[in-house]
């Protein structure tokens, strides 16, 4: 056999399949998203599993390919995804595929009944033998159910036709075993987000990647970066999407990267049913996503203003019905902390007093008149695990997006229940006034917050500072 | 040839190992529980994974031994665990349980490193040398290794192999064992939720962690489907189904510890790294409650429930060792409670309660002059008056039906459970208000799972206000391994 030529190298996207308001393919988006990539990559791949592959009729798959070969104008391959479960059904697609111009078909292990080792080889060898298109396999054990056995690939690599594996399984034992098994006959695509830099540095010739659609220019410098051997930069490339691919890759995959290439003002509209926005793709999601973009430079930081509660503390619980007056007047315990510095730099205001005191009636109050972007939150923590002397948490900066609110109501909660426990347990919070007394927080964080860890520890360092001032220094 | 034993059948609970404070064998509680079981049992299983076998030293499981063939006093057998990972420590071990006069051994095969099925033959070939009679016991969940049928066929013809405990709850597995050897060994169902089917395919009986708390109803399952009651058992078991599915499903050991210390038996937490709060989680201890209240297994007592108001009201409440003799300070008290799953549909209820009159009622009173809004506050109860609060703002007609119907129906349900167990005693329904916050997550679809889990939360969230949950112990034992949901990046 001569040996193959082998041009699956370098980036690919994995395109999403964009649609218009009625589920149909729209066609200008199609086209606008591969004028966006093209540049940075180098091939594209319609049809593939975050093109929702599952969900297109035969005559739409040749629709997507027919649209993306048109505008890429031979300039880069097209591997177009042509899978189903029977061998009877691939190769329909796969000709189909080759008749709409495609370069490759794309074709994973076959799925929902399991056919064996045996099987799976005749699959792929009666594909192979039935169409006259380059193949590559596909193995997406998450989705297929089943791993492409390495002892089937390293026998299909044999086959003249057959020329690479995509591996989405992020498993880089597999990885390694199929490169090692093939001997080089075929290559390797990484198809897993996540795993890029040590896939290709272990040896993938290239990428096949769901964010392609969304950072193709990222992916590009880290594919040169890592055959240039310089692994410290790709590292840092691949550290800085790395939350961004978990997200796309847990969170439903092209319906994921829809939401970004939408919030980016490529219009690709929403994911074929049943997959949608608030179930796969919780809502909170949707706007740790908005952050990683802004993060990559992909959208930009609206400005928003805001300010850190400033003056003596007293004056800072007018909003909740407390005057400095009455505060002095019920010999109230208050205290503040601030800690951290740029977008995780918190505020801590805290006032605590007895049950039987005024604070009892404001405490039930913001408890039973949520303020709509400042809701009160019990402090907890953990669902289950509230923390004594009940704690209020109020939010000083409004909460417009529920990212936002899960930066107060996750670390920002966590840390200021750590602190009271600690403080309880340390004595600086009496065991008295457990069941006597009650407190109210005012939080402040930054809308911009990015790094939940370092917020985590900034608010339990101004909680602690606060507790300190109310309790110890003003101990009374 | 038929080597099953007269005496391998029945009811069988797994024990738990009590442990003291200070983290050591408690025998006195252990020969309380004994005392507790025998009426209702056929044996008594030491040392077994309810028993935390896997972190006792060989000399404490000795010990235990010893304990628990002196309570027995040869009423039932005593059948002994022996697994350890190494053929060498299994064996010396069983020669010690035959030395010391126990009935049989049960044993896992060896575990962590997980040996071929060869090697799992050739190891049970060397322990029937010792000439104890052996129980066979599968349990895939924790040593990892799932008998085959043709495997466990092959031990099963050993001569000293009397019989085989199948906890891996694969029925077809169990239905291959008695195609295979069902008249040669006894066969005995180790997984609660399967027992009436697992019985009336043929199981000869039954080892199980649950059987340590309710031994009289697995007594009675027993007996019901072997005089083909199949109703009567199947209504029993149905009846028992969410705890023992909570039992079995989140931590035995703990689980089995914390049922037994709400009705009484102080036998004290599992060792570490299993912890309270942790696998059998704070949701499925109220669960747990909730059941056992039902049942009537918790003990009642008369707690003073005193207003402050001149009031005073006895309640017969169905206690655990933490509550209160009396519960005052009424201005206001807080309890929360989360409950899933499944993760949509997931219920959190926040709440204060207080005195009619007092600030929580002077915030519902203000809160009803509000303007309206979908997310306005509303009382879904009279009496108790009980305001319910949307935490998360209401934006549509399903979250609205979502909120105050769904939500609200598992919340006066549970309030009205609660009065009925006295845990909310009637004669205070006039002088106290709640105001209950509700969580439901704006992508809950399952209208169903959003009531029983405010259900459930609510219930939860009442008792914890009572009784000032969770302690201040608990607060400061937990505050290091506290796992907080959205602490986290996603």
């Amino acid at each position: 056999m001569a040996p193959k030529l082998l041009w699956l190298k370098g980036i690919f996207p994995a395109l999403v399949t964009p649609f218009d308001k009625d589920e149909k393919v729209d066609e200008d988006a199609l086209r606008k998203l591969v004028r966006y990539v093209l540049n940075d990559v180098d091939g594209l791949v319609p049809c593939g599993t975050t093109g929702e592959f599952p969900y297109l009729s035969i005559e739409e798959q040749r629709k997507v390919i027919e649209i993306v070969v048109e505008e890429t104008e031979g300039k880069k391959p097209v591997v177009a995804g042509t899978s189903a479960p029977a061998t009877h059904q691939v190769i329909d697609l796969a000709k189909n595929a080759k008749d709409a111009g495609a370069d490759a078909c794309l074709i994973t292990t076959p799925y929902f009944l399991h056919p064996s080792s045996k099987g799976v080889y005749q699959h792929f060898y009666e594909i192979a033998k039935a169409v006259d298109i380059p193949i590559v396999l596909y193995n997406i054990p998450q989705t297929v159910g089943a791993y492409l056995p390495p002892e089937v690939v390293e026998d299909l690599s044999e086959i003249p036709n057959i020329v690479a594996l995509k591996d989405s399984s992020g498993n880089l034992t597999y990885t390694l075993e199929v490169i090692e098994r093939v001997e080089g006959r075929i290559d390797i695509l990484v198809g897993c987000d996540e795993v890029v830099v040590p896939a290709i540095a272990g040896g993938c010739s290239g990428a096949i990647l769901m964010s392609a659609n969304v950072f193709p220019d990222i992916w590009q410098r880290v594919y040169k970066a890592v055959l240039e051997g310089n692994l410290e930069e790709a590292r840092s490339y691949q550290m800085n999407v790395q939350k961004l691919t978990r997200i796309f890759n847990r969170y439903g995959a092209g319906l994921a990267v829809k939401a970004a290439l939408n919030m980016m003002g490529i219009k690709v509209g929403k994911a074929r049913g049943p997959l949608k926005i608030g179930g796969t793709l919780p809502h909170e999601v949707m706007a740790e996503i908005q952050i990683e973009l802004e993060k990559i430079g992909k959208i930009k930081f609206p400005d928003i203003k805001f300010s850190f509660p400033e003056g003596e503390v007293e004056h800072r619980f007018y909003d909740i019905g407390l005057s400095p007056e009455l505060i002095k007047k019920e010999s109230f315990r208050v205290g503040s902390g601030i800690f951290g510095d740029n977008l995780e730099r918190v505020q801590v205001d805290l006032v605590a007093g007895s049950k039987n005191s005024y604070l009892g009636f404001i405490y039930a109050e913001q408890f039973t008149h949520p303020r709509h972007g400042y809701e009160a939150l019990t402090a907890i923590l953990e669902p289950n695990l509230m923390i004594r002397p009940p704690t209020l948490i109020i939010p000083t900066v409004e909460l417009k997006n529920l990212r936002q609110a899960n930066m107060v109501y996750g670390p920002g909660q966590a840390g200021v229940s750590k602190a009271i426990a600690d403080a309880i347990a340390s004595g600086n919070i009496p065991l008295k006034v457990v069941d006597d007394e009650l407190i109210l927080i005012k939080l402040t964080v930054h809308p911009k917050a990015l790094n939940h860890h370092l917020l985590y520890k900034n608010v339990y360092q101004a909680t602690s500072k606060a507790i300190s001032e109310a309790f110890v220094v003003t101990r009374r | 040839m038929s080597k099953k034993p007269e005496w391998l059948k029945g009811i069988i609970p797994a024990i738990i190992t009590p442990f003291t404070e200070d983290n050591r064998i408690n025998e006195e509680v252990y020969r309380e529980l004994i005392r507790y079981l025998l009426p209702n049992v056929d044996g008594i299983v030491t040392c077994g994974t309810t028993g935390e076998f896997i972190y006792l030293s060989n000399k404490e499981k000795i010990n235990l031994l010893r304990i628990t063939i002196d309570e027995v006093k040869d009423k039932v057998p005593v059948i002994f665990g022996t697994a350890c990972p190494s053929t060498k420590e299994t064996l010396e071990l069983t020669y010690q349980a035959m030395e010391l006069g126990a009935t049989a051994a049960l044993v896992a095969a060896p575990y962590f490193i997980k040996p071929s099925f060869n090697e799992l033959y050739d190891h049970f070939e060397i322990l029937n040398k010792v000439g104890l009679p052996l129980i066979l016991y599968n349990i895939p969940q924790c040593a990892g290794v799932h008998f085959k049928w043709w495997t466990a066929e092959g031990i099963a013809k050993l001569e000293n192999v009397v019989g085989i405990k199948d906890t891996s709850g694969d029925i077809p597995f169990m239905e291959a064992l008695f195609e295979k050897v069902k008249d040669e060994v006894a066969i005995l169902v180790g997984h609660d939720e399967v027992v009436v089917a697992a019985i009336a395919a043929g199981a000869d009986g039954a080892i199980l962690s649950s059987a340590n708390v309710i031994p009289d109803i697995w007594r009675e399952i027993y007996h019901a489907v072997k005089n083909k009651d199949l109703d009567r058992a199947q209504s029993l078991q149905t009846k028992i189904q969410k705890m023992v599915r909570i039992i079995a499903r989140n931590g035995a050991t703990q689980a089995v510890k914390e049922a037994l210390h709400m009705m009484g038996f102080n036998v004290g937490n599992s060792r570490l790294p299993v912890m309270k709060g942790g696998v059998f989680r704070r949701e499925d201890y109220e669960e747990v409650r909730s059941q056992l209240e039902e049942l009537g297994k918790i003990p009642r007592k008369d707690v003073i429930f005193d207003l402050g108001n001149g009031k005073k009201i006895v309640s017969k409440y169905p206690a655990v060792p933490e509550t209160p003799d009396v519960v005052n300070n009424f201005t206001i008290r807080t309890g929360e409670a989360f409950s899933g799953p499944p993760l949509s549909e997931v219920a959190h209820t926040d709440l204060i309660m207080g005195l009619r009159g007092g600030p929580v009622d002077e915030a519902i009173e203000k809160a009803l002059k509000r303007p309206d809004s979908k997310s306005k506050p509303r009382i879904i109860s009279h009496r108790p008056k009980i305001m319910l609060v949307p935490t998360v703002t209401i934006r549509t007609s399903k979250q609205e039906s979502q909120v105050f119907k769904y939500a609200a129906e598992g919340i006066i349900a549970a309030v009205d459970d609660s009065i009925k167990m006295g845990v909310f005693p009637e004669q205070i329904l006039d002088d106290i208000v709640i105001v209950v916050n509700v969580f439901v997550h704006p992508g809950a679809s399952i209208r169903q799972r959003v009531k029983l889990n405010n259900y459930k939360a609510m219930r939860a969230a009442i008792r914890k206000a009572i009784e000032s949950r969770p302690t201040i112990d608990e607060i400061i034992r937990e505050k290091e391994a506290y796992r907080h949901p959205f602490r986290y990046a996603p």
